[in-house]
């Protein structure tokens, strides 16, 4: 294996049965490389979402092959699953999913805290460096459900990045932000691949992330209809 | 295992849920509050109450009590005589036969039992139904007739004097002591003379040596104590006519076997205190199964009402299950946050229970009732006993346990694609 290929995905099948069988996901292979900033995109209900849920070991219900970091997804039990998750990924959604009644800090201390590998107080030198990165380190002090749409995404960002994630996976990740935070953000993803190397994997309607991408997968009907 | 950081994360973010619920979850605490506390205090008053009895019977009663078993029941006189096909005979209104009711040689056995190293002591009894006069007012009572060192180191006849001295049974001929209910329904005092009379029409002076309170109402409103000499002469009978013997044994607990092996060694009823009082334990039991449903219905509930919080939480705070799930926290992570919710308010619940449990059983135990019913009693006695707060504090966790667990097992079970795609 080229040790260069961080994901792999071999023949990849996702059937939904309910209401009627419907195949999302149809035969689909690919790779990304590491420090590659690639964009998934395509018309909605096209299967990129679901795409990249499978690729980011949170649905495990496939056919075929996902390799990830020389890991078979599909050799894992649930708890080595987590695990892998908690050491190997990062996640950006759409919405910001930072626990309301906690600080800032408190939030993106959380992976760290899981991966039990630092003391509290690194936890809480790395929470506050990522906090800089992203430019919210006034922030941390403040509960999360205070701060704006723009700020709590940033927050969510720096909680992925926590315990250094190989890839770092977004579902429309500025999805529900105006235009200054989105190319805010945006400058930060490339700001991350370009500074530190970051695998980044994104779903996206923006067509500004199209333009900064490295390579942009536009999925059809379940299938790759390009690769650029 | 987990390290503290991870398990102080959990308990922080089981916390912030409480906190954040903060109506609801104190309704909860109340509800496991509530519940240990009727436990305690139904338990205390209950268990209290029968254990106040169970003394009283056992210090009234004796362990053993060893009497002849008179059968009314004969066979019929003519079962015996020889039929004849012509003739019809008929004897009706047969009498029971003047049987005695005396223990034969029952000094002699006194004297045995009291050799017995299991027995703490022995005394006899002749007892006879009479009415006391006092003037113009007659009482029916129930003359016992007794050796009065003997049935005080039985009994303790001494603790329940309210009034004179137990030892002038011993200096004058002609004393006795009346029952508290017994002297207040004649009108009499210590010192007075009044007179009883026997069914065969004999009739005795006596002397009020001292009143006694017992605390059992049927007693201190019907029985009297006399010499064995006088109850004899009442009858008209000898110096060794006795119909029953008591044993007081150093063990309570084996006056069941003990009393057996008496009655086939002596060919006389020998009844032990349970068998005695067995009316009274039945209905004990009946008390405690009816408590016992009763308190664990109230642990039902409010485990229902942390069943109904916890779910409540869990829909609420999907979101976060399904990023602590996306972060690599396991199920059993996600579980433990939701157990650990339970658990505080089980235990907090349960603690305050307990304390307020305590506080009721003090007040209670405080406040003079003067009851008088089937004992009568001035306090109410709380049994304090530890092991009910053990119990309770032990089902308390035990149904919040069970309540947290399926909302937790429900909770770590989530989806997080689910969640965050329905979003």
């Amino acid at each position: 294996m080229p040790s260069n290929h961080i994901i792999v995905a071999d023949h990849v099948s996702k059937v939904f049965t309910d209401p009627v069988d419907f195949r999302v996901l149809d035969d689909i292979s690919l790779t990304v490389d590491k420090g590659e900033f690639v964009v998934l995109v395509g018309p909605s209900g096209s299967g990129k979402t679901t795409l990249m849920y499978a690729l980011s070991t949170l649905d495990t219900e496939y056919e075929g092959t996902i390799t990830v970091d020389g890991t078979d997804i599909a050799s894992l039990s649930p708890n080595q699953l987590a695990q892998f998750r908690n050491s190997t990924i990062g996640f950006v959604f759409q919405f910001h999913y930072l626990l309301p009644d906690f600080t800032v800090l408190d939030n993106v201390s959380l992976p760290a805290i899981k991966a039990g590998r630092w003391s509290a107080d690194e936890i809480e030198e790395r929470a506050m460096k990522n906090l800089q990165l992203l430019g919210v380190a006034d922030q941390a002090r403040k509960r999360s459900s205070r701060l704006s749409g723009g700020q709590q995404q940033r927050v969510a960002i720096a909680r992925a990045l926590m315990n250094n994630p190989k890839i770092l996976f977004g579902d429309e990740p500025t999805g529900n932000l105006d235009s200054k935070n989105t190319s805010m953000v945006l400058d930060i993803l490339h700001d991350l691949k370009s500074e530190f190397n970051q695998t980044i994997l994104m779903v996206t309607h923006d067509l500004q992330f199209t333009e900064r991408a490295d390579r942009v997968i536009a999925i059809r009907d379940g299938r790759i209809v390009n690769h650029e | 295992m987990s390290s503290p950081l991870r398990s102080n994360a959990l308990v922080k973010i089981a916390w912030v849920h409480l906190v954040s619920k903060k109506r609801q979850t104190i309704v909860a605490i109340l509800g496991v509050m509530f519940g240990v506390t009727v436990f305690i205090f139904q338990a205390g008053l209950l268990t209290g109450l029968q254990n106040y009895f169970i003394e009283k019977t056992v210090n009234t009663t004796a362990h053993i009590h060893i009497y002849n078993e008179l059968r009314a029941e004969r066979p019929h006189v003519l079962d015996n005589v020889r039929a004849y096909d012509s003739t019809w005979k008929v004897v009706r209104n047969q009498k029971p036969r003047d049987e005695e009711r005396r223990l034969r040689n029952g000094y002699q056995i006194l004297r045995a039992l009291e050799q017995d190293p299991r027995v703490e002591g022995v005394a006899p009894y002749l007892g006879l139904q009479g009415i006391v006069r006092f003037g113009t007012a007659q009482q029916a009572a129930t003359l016992a007739g007794v050796d009065i060192l003997r049935e005080d180191q039985l009994f303790r006849v001494r603790e329940n004097l309210i009034d004179g001295d137990m030892l002038r049974m011993q200096t004058i001929p002609n004393g006795i002591i009346l029952g508290s209910g017994l002297a207040e329904k004649l009108g009499v005092q210590v010192d007075d003379n009044l007179a009883i009379i026997s069914s065969k029409g004999v009739v005795l002076d006596m002397k009020i040596v001292a009143i006694s309170k017992t605390g059992i109402t049927a007693q201190d409103n019907t029985r009297a104590y006399i010499t064995i000499r006088n109850a004899q002469r009442l009858l008209q009978q000898s110096g060794a006519y006795i119909t029953d013997i008591n044993v007081r044994l150093r063990d309570v607990n084996a006056a069941q076997t003990i009393a057996a092996e008496y009655q086939s060694r002596y060919q006389y009823r020998a009844e032990d205190w349970v068998a005695a009082n067995a009316n009274i334990f039945g209905v004990f039991r009946i008390q405690n199964i009816t408590i016992t449903f009763v308190i664990i219905s109230i642990l039902v509930v409010s485990g229902f009402g942390i069943f109904n919080i916890l779910m409540t939480i869990i829909y609420e705070k999907m979101p976060d299950i399904a990023i602590l799930k996306a972060m690599g926290y396991r199920n059993r992570d996600i579980s433990t946050i939701f157990v650990i919710e339970s658990l505080v308010i089980g235990v907090t619940g349960g603690l305050l229970g307990l304390l307020l449990g305590f506080i009721a059983s003090v007040i209670m135990s405080s406040i003079p009732l003067n009851i008088q019913g089937f004992v009568s009693v001035q306090f109410l006695t709380i049994n304090f006993n530890p092991v009910f707060y053990l119990v309770a504090f032990g089902f308390a966790l035990l149904s919040t346990a069970i309540a947290g667990y399926f909302p937790a097992r429900k909770a770590s079970r989530f989806d997080p694609v689910e969640i965050i795609r329905s979003r």
